[in-house]
């Protein structure tokens, strides 16, 4: 079922306001999960929306991209809430989402999930100085990034995770907004992925549309285009960190404030390892280990940390970027764990967030496999 | 110069490993003293953050031994523990600590002269390959 969201007013973001303004007041709906700019700042944060009203300050799509809300989704539907959400969602928050799922940390029995052709993100920082230059601009926005011509933002670079990403197209989802190929005078493409979707998207009585003619095209561009840049970037930061020595020199501005962790939206520990007694070291430890070396660095354990959240949760990476931006050092993390991620997926051929039915990697296992992991052959 | 005496650390399953070492021993069998046994009810309970911890520590070669597949006391700790070094053998050489420092060995019970031939072996190795990169930079 494919259908038009047509522009109100010649704005695309306020024809998307009015799309999710009839879902909301729609009985079966009962709240919107979607970016909200808050108190007439510059600042867009996830929000729970029940009143249509409110929707006005809505802004579907826009460079800001705080965190990922996979988290925050998981916050809402990891029990019955006897409410219907509609959740809209970029497609490294589905994915990350979907992992929630497999882990039992949300459901989608209650959800309307919707995806986007991603509108790309900024960094935080980069967004404030972007919205502080042109603030409200949330049509020359959508204009520009799903034009041809969309590698740059008034000068600002995209987040390094939005141009090395190689899906960033909606999948998983019940209902999609396409926006990549599509004539935007013409209004923008919504389409139904699933039975729950299509009863939603039927009772809203949009006009027809037809399968945009550039679509695909622009996916192959991107897809094409996006993995050339990851390839390059996973070959720089692999060589920048290829021994103990060098990625400690890399982490070595990190204060252990475990921002990236607590941004990740698939760190999926209830209670993290390192904030337990068993990081809580008697001082003796720490003079027994500046005797034994010579000197330490404190906080103590940054490489290890980091290790162990790579062996956690690397297969698991949905690549969105968030660690570096939630560094408050600028180290940029986001590189190093999409290169061991990128390792740790193909040994295992796992690929996050795409079938919820495959299961995590560490949950299972089989008799006869990775045989030669055993045993004292030489490899090298 | 000093010959390069390393340090192996394994973890080894009480029921099998650990019980062949003791067999070995029973045995008047010997194995190198490089490598440290750390006797561990099974070897699914070997996180990989202890294999992580053991070599940024200075460790020169880490060894994970247990039961034969099927005949594990628990009767799948073996298999987790399987992919749980498959993983760590993905991640650990990307930072330049070579697959061949981790390993993996079935060795049951009543295996007391295989248990002594594949830790002098395992220790041989080590020994060819010279020190890991981390005992070479203690202050790291």
């Amino acid at each position: 079922m494919m259908t038009k969201i047509e522009r109100e007013d010649n704005s695309s973001a306020k024809g998307l306001q009015q799309f999710f303004k009839q879902l909301l007041e729609m009985q079966e709906i009962d709240a919107l999960f979607l970016p909200v700019r808050l108190n007439a700042s510059t600042s867009i944060m996830p929000s729970l929306v029940t009143d249509p009203a409110q929707l006005e300050n809505a802004v579907p799509l826009s460079p800001s991209f705080p965190l990922n809300s996979a988290r925050m989704v998981s916050r809402l539907s990891y029990k019955a809430s006897g409410r219907k959400t509609a959740v809209l969602l970029r497609p490294c928050e589905t994915r990350a989402f979907i992992e929630l799922i497999k882990l039992k940390q949300g459901s989608r029995q209650e959800l309307i999930l919707i995806g986007m052709d991603c509108p790309k993100a900024l960094t935080s920082s980069d967004y404030a100085a972007y919205a502080k230059q042109a603030p409200l601009a949330d049509d020359a926005y959508i204009e520009t990034v799903f034009s041809d011509n969309n590698d740059t933002l008034n000068g600002f670079e995209f987040s390094s995770a939005c141009n090395t990403c190689e899906h960033p197209f909606p999948v998983n989802t019940d209902i999609n907004i396409l926006l990549h190929g599509v004539d935007l005078s013409d209004g923008m493409v919504v389409t139904a992925e699933t039975e729950a979707g299509q009863q939603v998207l039927g009772r809203l009585n949009l006009p027809e549309a037809t399968a945009p003619a550039r679509r695909e095209e622009r996916i192959q561009q991107i897809k094409e285009g996006n993995s050339t840049a990851n390839t390059a970037m996973i070959e720089d930061i692999t060589d920048r960190t290829d021994s103990i020595v060098k990625l400690n020199a890399f982490f070595d501005r990190c204060i252990n404030c475990y921002n990236c962790r607590n941004m990740c939206p698939v760190c999926y520990c209830k209670e993290c390892v390192f904030n337990t007694d068993v990081f809580h070291h008697q001082p003796v430890q720490y003079h027994q280990w500046a005797e034994k070396k010579g000197s330490i660095k404190l906080p103590t354990d940054t490489t290890f940390y980091h290790l162990t959240r790579m062996a956690h949760m690397s297969h698991a990476c949905v690549g969105c970027g968030q660690c570096s931006n939630a560094c408050p050092s600028d180290i940029n993390v986001f590189q190093l764990f999409k290169s061991v991620a990128r390792l740790t997926q193909a040994a295992f051929e796992y690929s996050p967030g795409t079938d919820e039915n495959e299961s995590p990697p560490l949950s299972v296992f089989y008799e006869r496999e990775f045989e030669n992991t055993v045993g004292i052959a030489r490899e090298e | 110069m000093e010959p390069f005496e390393p340090v192996i650390i394994a973890f080894v399953c009480n029921w099998c490993t650990y019980t062949a070492a003791d067999l070995a021993g029973t045995s008047r069998l010997s194995y190198p003293t490089n490598i440290r046994l750390i006797r561990v009810m099974c070897t699914g309970m070997v996180d990989p953050q202890y294999v992580i911890k053991a070599f940024l520590e200075g460790a020169d070669g880490v060894l994970i031994s247990g039961c034969h597949p099927g005949d594990c006391h628990y009767i799948n700790g073996n298999y987790k523990a399987r992919r749980r070094i498959k993983l760590l053998k993905e991640i650990l050489p990307r930072f330049g600590i070579e697959k061949d420092r981790l390993r993996l060995t079935w060795i049951g019970a009543s295996d007391g002269i295989e248990f002594a031939e594949i830790m002098t072996q395992i220790n041989d190795q080590i020994i060819e390959m010279g020190p890991s990169q981390t005992r070479l930079n203690k202050a790291i």
